[in-house]
């Protein structure tokens, strides 16, 4: 689900460590073991390998001491940020058949940007090559999901406005939802970009606020004779 | 309508234009040339990231230096 796909999508970011959105039940947990110890693979930092970290929205962190991945990264996450449940990413998946037959199953495009919008500096510009890509790569006659799609996540002014003043019945509508279109609709860029800066500064500080407990949770992992002491001292 | 190569130059039009199946293929063979010159695994700390722990050990290579190294550095 990260850099690999974003290089799908049309992004371009060479991420050394490899991340699997998964299915948090028992029989699927099973056989993630099993290919984790295909792998060689242990766990590092904190939390735990236990399924409740995993359904409380914590990443758990791998290394890979096989010779054939020796080091690589592996971050498993199966509960993420304003992103939909896991059962609805995989109706949605994008599968892709590399050519020695291996098949990958990738969050689709709306998925992948949802999943990307942090409090990290490098998901932005990630999230607006993603959109760019797809809009580019568009057909003379796009579908009313794809137009929706632009409106609602284009991140570069030029196009934002491009999209809205070509379907500006469609931008109307979706102005409740964002409002930053009424820019878009009357084309003037300068707005729209404070507006997409202010909007990114919105998303990024509801990130860092639903990472605020889970942080502590880990630094309470991390370091556990600290919050002991601290507790006595209170 | 706006072209790529207005708004994000020729080389990421280029990519732009790629298949999904062209830019794997074409981000596989960067990674072999990493691996090829030593490159490791290791991922970079991301400093912004939830996950990151700064008092936490960081990995080091077998042989004790980076996977690439400056062996000549020309001035400014």
């Amino acid at each position: 689900m990260g850099g690999q796909a974003c290089v799908f999508y049309g992004a371009a970011e060479f991420s050394r460590d490899t991340d699997f959105a998964i299915l948090a039940d028992a029989a699927n947990l099973a056989r993630l073991r099993k290919a984790l110890a295909d792998l060689r693979a242990e766990t590092i930092a904190v939390p735990p390998f236990e399924p409740e970290y995993l359904r409380r929205g914590h990443a758990i962190h791998f290394r890979c001491q096989h010779p054939a991945a020796l080091r690589m990264r592996v971050d498993i996450m199966s509960k993420m940020r304003g992103v939909d449940p896991f059962f609805k990413l995989w109706q949605r998946r994008t599968t892709l058949e590399l050519p020695d037959g291996t098949k990958c199953d990738l969050l689709s495009l709306p998925d992948l940007v949802q999943a990307k919008k942090t409090q990290r500096d490098k998901d932005w510009p990630m999230i607006r090559r993603l959109v760019e890509a797809n809009y580019f790569s568009k057909n003379s006659r796009p579908r009313a999901a794809q137009i929706k799609f632009w409106l609602m996540e284009l991140r570069t002014p030029r196009l934002l406005a491009e999209v809205a003043q070509t379907h500006t019945g469609v931008a109307r509508r979706l102005v409740a939802q964002r409002p930053l279109l009424e820019h878009g609709i009357t084309g003037n860029l300068a707005r729209l970009e404070i507006a997409l800066t202010a909007e990114e500064n919105k998303l990024r500080a509801q990130d860092k606020s639903y990472w605020k407990p889970l942080f502590e949770e880990l630094e309470r992992l991390r370091h556990p004779r600290k919050f002991d002491e601290k507790g006595k001292a209170e | 309508m706006i072209q790529p190569e207005e708004l994000v130059g020729d080389e990421w039009a280029e990519w732009y234009r790629l298949t999904p199946v062209q830019r794997w293929l074409e981000s596989e063979k960067l990674w072999q040339t990493y691996l090829a010159l030593g490159g490791s695994l290791d991922p970079e700390p991301d400093t912004q990231s939830p996950f990151f722990d700064a008092r936490a050990p960081r990995p080091r290579p077998a042989h004790g230096r980076s996977g690439v190294r400056i062996l000549r550095r020309g001035r400014v």
